[in-house]
């Protein structure tokens, strides 16, 4: 950052004379320092883990949610700033009801990352405010049949003229990254936070684009990552929270819901014994970080 | 001219003086229902020893005609509760529609508690009465179905009005002159409830929707059936068959055309 | 709408375009609004003071036309208690007319009740809350709430006290008032037996020299069984009016309900 101190960096919506709006990277920095958050696309599902670091004894555990719901078929999670990500939350919310009163349907995935991206990148051009100090990851499911619109009371013409196409197939599990620039992509899987370069490189061993993790392996996985992303912060102690989403035909039918006690303990006791092992082997030498994209 | 975009197209002050701005009516007067359109017929309910069973036929009537044949008029609410809809089927369609966005906005947190019928049926009789106040009436009458509070079985009404009641049994529109008498013969007191069987319950909503269907001219013999009970849930049917009809008696109508033996 | 404008006006004094004249190819005259905003629930309400009690009682039948919705829906309420129990209220309240604006009546006055008891950190006095109440229904003079209301409870002096209302709030503090269906039917009994209207001293003379007997406050077993009367005669008489009577009795020991069938034809 041999800018710093030439005064770029003081105004929002400035550029630097080499094309850098500096406020935008400091919020990054923000999100560097937050609990790490993964999101893993899987085949059938998409499953949203986060470390909650505990910052203090006094807090109940299993209170304080990172993971929100915005519609049936959607979560977010992110990391950074809480209060800005609870208003990016709440925005996410507006738009898919927005969406649902012009549309009659839940929002596409895309769109509703498009929207958010949209608004984020606003925070990038104006002066008199300060860009989003998170990175979100927004997975959901979009329905893979042809859904009624909301309020429908008929089934419609079973054959014929607007009648349905048996087999026919859209929608999947959706996974997008919005980042403080407001620039978004689609992933096979995701991480941010301070654990993501480790946990990247743990997704990135996973295969996810050959489209062959069931979502019950992703939850394990995820849990896995957020346990290995965690041993370069070992010191804190943290919460694990996770929430998945499945076709309708799946284990959550279509909604975004946490993931059932039960199946959290396992996975995180399999996070566990997996740590122990990879200790016993003693090859993971700690990851330098490297040159952010 | 004038350099304000405003004042472009109009006919200039100096040759025709000020333009009486009084004439630009820049909206028409607001207009509310006056009346339903597209109708649904009667909605039935009974409490029984463990939960309620509800049901409405499959019609949605324009007028006289019977317009759709295939229209759901229980509609489910998170799985626990739900509510029959007679009357405008628009308003009803709206309903589900603000029904389906509290759904979303109470599923935001996941704090294991979730709202009962009872809960249900308050919300709705707020909306009825706030609408009505407006003289801007949702054309409906429901019946809300479910478990209140300590899981005990829950059954009420509201109309466009916001009237409320409750009632072991309960029949809305046409239902409320033809069946309910006969409900009352199953149920006639609240404390009966308790001695009343899942199967007579529905024995005795299914006996109601084929009376109904005899001499309502605006029903049908394809109905939807729900239970809910502490244990089962809710369980939905949505495309019954009116079963046991008997036509027997029309044989001994006279008039209209038939007036000696056949 | 737009066409109504573009029409090329010549002279300032002589428009092209009148209002009186635009045709209209609507039905003449006004077209009547579809929907009435009241209807009726039927039933009747009854209250009676004694010196240190106060009385609300009212018959539970709903009614729609002809029709019976329920045979029990209260029309009497306890204000400014405990949301589900009614603990430690200490005012009732009745509402008869259209039941609706009778809930919301209740919903609106209690709030405020309990608001004064969290705002101030004593309970309201039924003097004020009567004031209050007529307030509210005066507030809303020009779309009123369409019932008769009856409030009821124990004034500063530990006197019975009973305030009845119209629909737009106007209010007096009364000794007995019938209100409702069968208003008509319960009202001249009370005169009768609670005031002793047209009651005379027998031997105390002829025409206007007979002397009325005078008034006296009546002890509460004989005002519930005055109310008991009143109902059964009242369910007899008028098809609204039956099924359920619900009776508050409010004294210094605090509120207490009670319930007696009525005949449910």
């Amino acid at each position: 950052m041999t800018s710093i101190g030439t005064g770029y960096d003081l105004q929002n919506s400035v550029f630097s004379p080499d094309g850098r709006n500096f406020q935008v990277e400091y919020a990054v920095k923000a999100v560097e320092n937050g609990g790490t958050c993964v999101g893993i696309r899987c085949k059938d599902g998409v499953v949203l883990a986060v470390e909650k670091i505990i910052t203090s004894k006094l807090l109940k555990p299993g209170a304080n949610k990172k993971i929100a719901t915005v519609d049936r078929n959607v979560g977010i999670v992110s990391s950074g700033l809480i209060p800005d990500g609870r208003h990016f939350v709440s925005r996410a919310r507006d738009e898919a009801a927005s969406w649902r009163s012009t549309y009659k349907a839940p929002i596409p995935l895309a769109a509703l990352a498009g929207r958010l991206g949209g608004y984020v990148q606003a925070y990038t051009l104006y002066s008199s405010v300060r860009p989003f100090g998170v990175t979100a990851i927004v997975g959901g499911w979009d329905s893979a049949g042809a859904l009624g619109v909301d309020g429908q009371v008929g089934s419609g013409p079973s054959a014929g003229a607007g009648g349905k196409i048996p087999g026919a197939k859209a929608g999947g599990p959706a996974l997008y990254m919005i980042e403080p620039s407001g620039s978004y992509w689609g992933y096979y899987g995701a991480a941010t936070g301070k654990g993501r370069q480790t946990a990247k490189s743990e997704l990135e061993k996973l295969g996810l684009a050959s489209g062959n993790l069931s979502l019950e392996a992703g939850v394990k996985e995820a849990a896995r990552i957020i346990y290995v992303a965690h041993e370069d912060s070992k010191d804190k102690e943290f919460e694990l929270e996770m929430s998945w989403i499945s076709s309708m035909d799946g284990p959550t039918k279509g909604r975004h819901q946490e993931v059932p006690k039960d199946m959290l303990e396992e996975a995180e006791k399999l996070a566990k014994t997996a740590l122990e092992g990879e200790d016993e082997e003693e090859t993971t030498a700690p990851e330098g970080e490297t040159m952010e994209e | 001219m004038n350099h304000l975009p405003q004042a472009w197209g109009r006919p200039r002050d100096d040759v025709y003086g000020p333009y009486d701005a009084s004439y630009l009516q820049s909206r028409l007067p607001q207009t509310h229902t006056q009346s339903p359109i597209v109708t649904g017929t009667s909605v039935l309910a009974v409490k029984f020893k463990d939960g309620v069973v509800i049901a409405a036929d499959n019609l949605a009537s324009y007028g006289s005609l019977a317009r759709f044949t295939d229209v759901k008029r229980l509609r489910p609410f998170n799985s626990k509760s739900i509510v029959g809809i007679g009357g405008d089927v628009s308003d009803m369609q709206y309903l589900d529609r603000l029904l389906n966005s509290l759904d979303v906005t109470e599923n935001y947190s996941s704090t294991g508690h979730s709202l009962n019928a009872k809960n249900l049926h308050t919300y709705l009789s707020k909306v009825m009465y706030k609408r009505r106040s407006d003289i801007n009436p949702l054309w409906n009458q429901m019946l809300v179905a479910g478990l209140d509070g300590n899981d005990e079985p829950f059954l009420s009404s509201v109309d466009l009005l916001g009237t409320t009641f409750s009632s072991p049994t309960l029949a809305t529109g046409f239902g409320a002159h033809l069946a309910q008498p006969l409900l009352r013969k199953v149920a006639d007191d609240e404390s009966k409830v308790a001695d009343i069987t899942r199967e007579r319950a529905v024995e005795a909503v299914k006996e109601c929707m084929k009376v109904l269907f005899y001499r309502d001219a605006r029903s049908l013999d394809r109905y939807s059936i729900a239970v809910v009970t502490k244990e089962g849930g809710l369980e939905l049917k949505e495309d019954e068959q009116l079963e046991g009809q008997s036509w027997a008696f029309a044989e001994t109508i006279r008039g209209y055309g038939r007036t000696q033996e056949a | 709408m737009a066409s109504l404008f573009s029409s090329n006006p010549t002279l300032a004094s002589n428009p092209s375009y009148l209002f009186s004249q635009a045709p209209h190819n609507l039905a003449a005259g006004n077209k009547e609004h579809g929907f009435y905003p009241y209807t009726d629930n039927g039933g009747s309400t009854l209250g009676i003071t004694g010196n240190d009690f106060a009385i609300i009682a009212g018959d539970t039948r709903s009614t729609s036309g002809y029709s019976i919705n329920t045979r029990y829906s209260p029309k009497v309420f306890r204000i400014g208690g405990d949301d589900e129990t009614g603990e430690g209220a200490h005012i009732i309240l009745s509402v008869v007319g259209y039941a609706a604006d009778g809930t919301a009546l209740k919903e609106r006055l209690n709030a405020i009740v309990k608001m004064y008891k969290y705002q101030h950190g004593k309970k309201m006095t039924v003097k004020a809350c009567a004031q209050r109440l007529a307030t509210i229904l005066y507030g809303k003079r020009f779309f009123p709430y369409y019932v008769t209301a009856i409030l009821g409870g124990l004034d500063e002096d530990g006197k019975g006290a009973l305030y009845s209302y119209d629909p737009v709030g106007s209010y007096e503090r009364e000794q007995c008032r019938a209100a409702g269906a069968a208003a008509s039917l319960i009202m001249p009994f009370l005169d009768n037996q609670v005031n002793f209207k047209n009651q005379y001293l027998p031997g105390t003379g002829v025409g206007h020299d007979l002397q009325a007997r005078q008034t006296e406050p009546l002890p509460l077993h004989e005002v519930e069984q005055l109310v008991r009367d009143a109902f059964t005669s009242a369910t007899e008489r008028h098809i609204e009016v039956g099924d359920g009577l619900q009776m508050f009795v409010v004294t210094k020991g605090g509120i207490e309900e009670k319930y007696f069938p009525l005949k449910r034809d």
